[in-house]
C-alpha cells in the first residue's frame, strides 16, 4: 500500500506489505537454494557422466567379429558364451533381450561342445526343461540334481570354474529351441543388447564412496531428504523471527 | 478368573503363532497370522475412531483445532503415506533403480514448496476445502464446482493405486486371485470408510502413523543384521548393499547366507541398479527431471494435503506442522530404498521368478526368512497405509460432491439428511469407479498415484499459487488456466489409456515420451500459469474486496 497505483494489489514480484516483502525475500532465497540442490546436482551428474563399458563388454567386443563370421576359436567362443551369460545373470533384463541372449548363449554352448558332449547336453537340457515345466516347487530333489548336473556339464564346456555365481544360473538359460541355430535377426541384435546392458553412465560422483554408498546415490536418496527437512526448519525459524519483528499476528 | 483369562490368552497366542508360522509362502495360500493381524489393526482403528468421535461437521473438518504441532505432523504423515509410499516406492526402485529415486525426491521436495509458498497463507485464508478456496478467491460458483470436480477426479485417480495395493495385499494374505482380492478389498475399505468416515480421523491418523512406521522399519533391522550389514541405522547401512549390487557379491563372499528358497546371497556386478538414467532401465534424464518437478508441484496442489493446514490452530502451527510432517514422512522414504536394494540381491536368481514389483516389500521380507508374524505385520502396515489414505480420500471426494457441488451449487436448500445421503452415495459410486479402474492393472501403484499428482499440478497448484501470490489473477484467468491444464492432462491420459487398450493414435510415441501420464505437469503447469496470467491481464480486474482481503488477512 505504498503508492496509489499499488493500492490493494499484491504480487510475488512486487509485494506491497512489509511482511509479504520479507516473506517473499526469504521464500525466493530458499527456493533458489532448493532448486540448485535438487536440479543443479542432477545436471552436474549429467554433465560429468561418461558412458563407461563394463570389462565384460570389452571382452565381448574383442571376440564378436570372429564369432559373427564363424572363425572364432574355442577360447573365443567360451569368452562369448561367458559374456552373454553375464548379461543373462543381470538384475534388469527385458524379455525380448533375454530371448536374443538365450539364443546366442545356447548356440555357443552347443557349438563349443564336442559331438559326444553335445549329445549328452541335448538330452540333459531337454529332460531338465520337461522337469522344470512339471514341478511346482523348486526344492524338488530330482529337479535339483538335474539342474546341478547340467550346470557342471555346460559349465565345463564354456570354461566356468566352480564357485562362479553364473554356474547356478546357466541351466535356466539353455533352451532346446536354440540348440541348432543362431538366427540372423538375433545375431544382428546381439551387439546392441550387450552394449545396452554393459554400458553405464559413470563419473567421479558415481565412483566415489560415501558411508558405503556411491556418492550420487547417497546425495539423492539420503542427503536431499535431510536437506528438505532442514530447509523447512530454517524457513519456520526465520519466519517466526520476521513475524515477531514486524508484529504479524500469527494467532489466526 | 484372572488365571483362566491369562491361560486362554497364552493358548490363543501359541495357536496363533503356530498357525502364522506354518502359513507363510511367497504366494498361494491363506495366511492365518497376517489375516488376524490385519483384522485386529482395522478393528483398532474403528475403536479409536469411536472413542475420539467428531461431534459435528466443523469438528470433523477442523479436528477441534486443538492438536499439537507434532501430532498434526504425524497426521500429515499418515494422511500422506499411502500404498504408493509403503509398497509403490520400493517397487519403482526395484524395477528401475536410480530412476525410482525421482519419486522419493519429488514426493518429499514438494513439501518445501508447499511450506515456503503456501502453507501459512492457506491457513490464514481460512477455508476448509480446496474447492472452497477456489470458489471464494475467484468469486465464482462455477469455479467452485470445477474445483470440486477436480478434487473428485484427483481423489479417484489417487485411490486407484491404493485399491491396487489393497488388492495385492489381500491377494497375498488370502491366497486368492487378484480380481477377487480387489473386489473383496474394495468392499472392506468401503465398509470401513462408511463406518469410520466421521470418526476421530486425526487421532486415528496418529495411531496409523505409528503402526505404519513400526511395521515398515522392524524388518529392515532384521534383514540388515541377518545379511551382515550395519543394521543399527538401516537407512545408512544399506549403502553397502547398493555398492555390493554395483560391484557384485561373489559366491565366496556370501558365507552361507541364503534366501528362503536356498539361493546364495550373491549377485553378478549390476551397476545398472544405481547408475543414473541407465539405458537398460529405459529411462532418461529428461524423464527423471520431469517426474521430480511434476510430483513436487503436485504435492503442493493435492486437495487432501492442503486441507490438513486448516486443522491446526494457528498459521504458525500450520508452518511447523509441515516440518514435523515432512520429518515423519522422510523416515519412511529413507527406508523404502532398503527394501528394493536387499530385495534385488535376494531375488537375483532366476528361479525366484518374476515377482510382482508392487509387493516387493513383502517378498523381500519373506525371501529374507523373516518370522511370518513380522511379515504379516508388514503386510498389515501396507493395508493400513492404503486404508488411511483411501478413507480420507473417499471422505474428501464425497464431501466435495455433497458439500461443495450438491449443496452449494445444485441444491442449496437440501436437508441435512439429504446431504448425508448424497455423501454416502458419493462414497459408494467413487469406490465402484476406483475398484473398476484398479482391476485394469494399467501401471505400478506409484505410477498410478503419480497421475493424480500431475493432475493436481496442472489444475489446483496454479490456482493456489497465483491466488495467494498475485491479486491480479481473476476469475477469467483462473478459468483459462484450468482449461489449459486440463487439456494437457486429457491429452496425456487419453494417449496412455489408448496405448494400454491397444488403440493406435497418431504420434503416440511422441506423446508417450513428452507427455507421460506421471509427469505431464512439467509442461502443463507452466502453460496453466501462463494462460492464467495472460487472460487475467486482458480482462476485468479482481474485485477490490478480494484484493483487500489478500493484503489485510493473508499477507499482513
Amino acid at each position: 500500500m505504498e503508492t496509489k497505483k499499488d493500492e490493494y494489489h499484491i504480487s510475488f514480484f512486487k509485494p506491497t506489505t512489509a511482511p509479504a516483502r520479507a516473506n517473499r525475500n526469504l521464500a525466493l532465497m530458499l527456493v533458489i537454494i532448493w532448486a540448485v540442490a535438487v536440479f543443479g546436482f542432477q545436471i552436474l551428474l549429467r554433465v560429468l557422466e561418461k558412458p563407461t563399458p563394463e570389462p565384460t563388454l570389452t571382452e565381448f567386443e574383442s571376440v564378436w567379429a570372429n564369432v559373427e563370421n564363424g572363425n572364432a576359436s574355442v577360447e573365443e567362443m567360451q569368452t562369448f558364451a561367458q559374456s552373454t551369460l553375464t548379461v543373462l545373470s543381470k538384475v534388469f533384463l527385458k524379455a525380448d533381450d533375454r530371448a536374443v541372449l538365450d539364443n546366442a548363449f545356447t548356440w555357443a554352448v552347443f557349438k563349443i561342445a564336442n559331438d559326444e558332449t553335445r549329445e549328452e547336453l541335448a538330452k540333459a537340457v531337454s529332460t531338465f526343461e520337461e522337469k522344470s515345466a512339471e514341478i511346482t516347487d523348486i526344492t524338488n530333489t530330482e529337479y535339483i540334481v538335474m539342474r546341478d548336473n547340467l550346470s557342471v556339464l555346460a559349465g565345463s564346456v564354456i570354461g566356468l570354474v566352480p564357485g562362479d555365481i553364473r554356474m547356478s544360473i546357466l541351466p535356466l538359460e539353455l533352451k532346446t529351441e536354440y540348440e541348432n541355430g543362431y538366427s540372423d535377426e538375433n545375431k544382428t541384435q546381439t551387439p546392441a543388447v550387450m552394449t545396452k546392458y554393459l554400458t553405464h553412465n559413470q563419473s567421479v560422483l558415481t565412483d566415489t564412496k560415501f558411508l558405503g554408498f556411491p556418492f550420487h546415490y547417497f546425495y539423492t536418496a539420503v542427503f536431499l531428504l535431510i536437506f528438505f527437512v532442514g530447509l523447512c526448519w530454517l524457513y519456520c525459524v526465520r519466519t517466526d523471527a520476521i513475524h515477531k519483528r514486524l508484529s504479524v499476528n500469527d494467532n489466526m | 478368573m484372572k488365571k483362566i483369562i491369562i491361560s486362554a490368552i497364552l493358548l490363543f497366542s501359541m495357536k496363533f503363532l503356530h498357525a502364522a508360522t506354518a502359513a507363510t509362502q511367497l504366494e498361494g495360500s491363506f495366511k492365518v497370522g497376517p489375516a488376524i493381524i490385519l483384522i485386529s489393526i482395522l478393528l483398532l482403528f474403528i475403536l479409536v475412531g469411536i472413542i475420539f468421535r467428531a461431534k459435528d461437521t466443523t469438528d470433523f473438518y477442523a479436528a477441534g483445532r486443538g492438536i499439537s504441532r507434532v501430532g498434526s505432523g504425524m497426521a500429515i504423515a499418515s494422511n500422506w503415506m499411502s500404498a504408493a509410499s509403503f509398497l509403490g516406492m520400493a517397487a519403482l526402485m526395484y524395477g528401475s533403480g536410480y530412476h525410482g529415486l525421482a519419486f522419493v525426491v519429488g514426493w518429499t521436495g514438494g513439501y518445501v514448496l508447499l511450506l515456503i509458498l503456501m502453507a501459512g497463507q492457506i491457513r490464514k485464508y481460512g477455508k476448509y476445502t480446496a474447492a472452497d478456496f477456489i470458489g471464494d478467491r475467484y468469486y465464482s460458483k462455477s469455479l467452485l464446482a470445477v474445483g470440486a470436480i477436480i478434487a473428485i477426479l484427483i481423489s479417484i485417480t489417487y485411490c486407484v493405486g491404493q485399491f491396487a495395493g489393497i488388492g495385492l495385499m489381500f491377494k497375498w494374505v488370502l491366497g486368492i486371485d487378484y480380481v477377487w482380492a480387489v473386489v473383496i478389498g474394495s468392499a472392506v475399505v468401503l465398509a470401513y470408510t462408511l463406518i469410520s468416515g466421521m470418526l476421530g480421523v486425526t487421532k486415528n491418523m496418529q495411531i496409523q502413523y505409528v503402526i505404519i512406521i513400526i511395521s515398515f522399519i522392524i524388518p529392515l533391522f532384521i534383514l540388515l543384521y541377518k545379511f551382515d550389514y550395519f543394521w543399527v541405522l538401516p537407512q545408512i547401512g544399506y549403502g553397502s548393499v547398493v555398492s555390493d549390487i554395483v560391484s557384485g557379491v561373489p559366491l565366496a563372499d556370501s558365507q552361507g547366507l541364503v534366501n528362503s528358497m536356498g539361493h546364495a546371497f550373491a549377485i553378478v556386478p549390476s551397476p545398472e541398479y544405481a547408475m543414473p538414467w541407465d539405458i537398460s532401465t529405459g529411462s532418461t534424464f529428461f524423464q527423471w527431471i520431469a517426474i521430480v518437478f511434476s510430483l513436487m508441484i503436485g504435492t503442493a496442489g493435492l486437495p487432501h494435503v492442503i486441507q490438513r493446514f486448516y486443522v491446526v490452530p494457528k498459521a504458525r502451527d500450520a508452518r511447523w506442522s509441515v516440518v514435523w510432517g515432512l520429518f515423519f514422512i522422510c523416515i519412511l522414504y529413507w527406508s523404502a530404498p532398503v527394501y528394493s536394494a536387499i530385495g534385488k540381491i535376494l531375488s537375483a536368481h532366476p528361479e525366484v521368478g518374476m515377482l510382482n514389483k508392487d509387493a516387493i516389500v513383502v517378498y523381500t521380507a519373506q525371501l529374507g526368512n523373516i518370522h511370518p508374524l513380522i511379515v504379516g505385520l508388514l503386510a498389515a502396515g501396507g493395508v493400513s497405509a492404503a486404508f488411511s489414505t483411501v478413507s480420507g480420500l473417499l471422505v474428501a471426494g464425497a464431501s466435495a460432491f455433497s458439500n461443495d457441488l450438491y449443496v452449494r451449487v445444485l441444491r442449496p436448500n437440501s436437508s441435512p439428511k439429504r446431504q448425508l445421503l448424497m455423501a454416502r452415495v458419493g462414497t459408494v459410486v467413487m469406490a465402484i469407479i476406483v475398484g473398476f479402474l484398479a482391476l485394469q492393472n494399467w501401471a505400478l501403484i506409484g505410477q498410478l498415484v503419480a497421475v493424480a499428482f500431475s493432475l493436481a499440478g496442472v489444475t489446483i497448484f496454479p490456482l493456489f499459487l497465483l491466488g495467494i501470490w498475485w491479486s491480479g489473477s481473476n476469475r477469467a484467468g483462473a478459468a483459462a488456466g484450468v482449461i489449459a491444464g486440463m487439456l494437457v492432462a486429457l491429452t496425456s491420459i487419453t494417449y496412455f489409456v489408448a496405448a494400454k487398450e491397444g488403440v493406435a493414435l497418431p504420434y503416440a510415441d511422441f506423446f508417450a515420451y513428452w507427455l507421460g501420464p506421471w509427469y505431464f505437469a512439467w509442461i502443463g503447469a507452466p502453460l496453466a500459469i501462463l494462460a492464467n496470467i495472460i487472460v487475467s491481464k486482458l480482462t476485468k480486474p479482481t474485485p477490490l474486496e478480494i484484493r483487500k482481503f489478500l493484503i489485510e488477512q493473508v499477507h499482513s
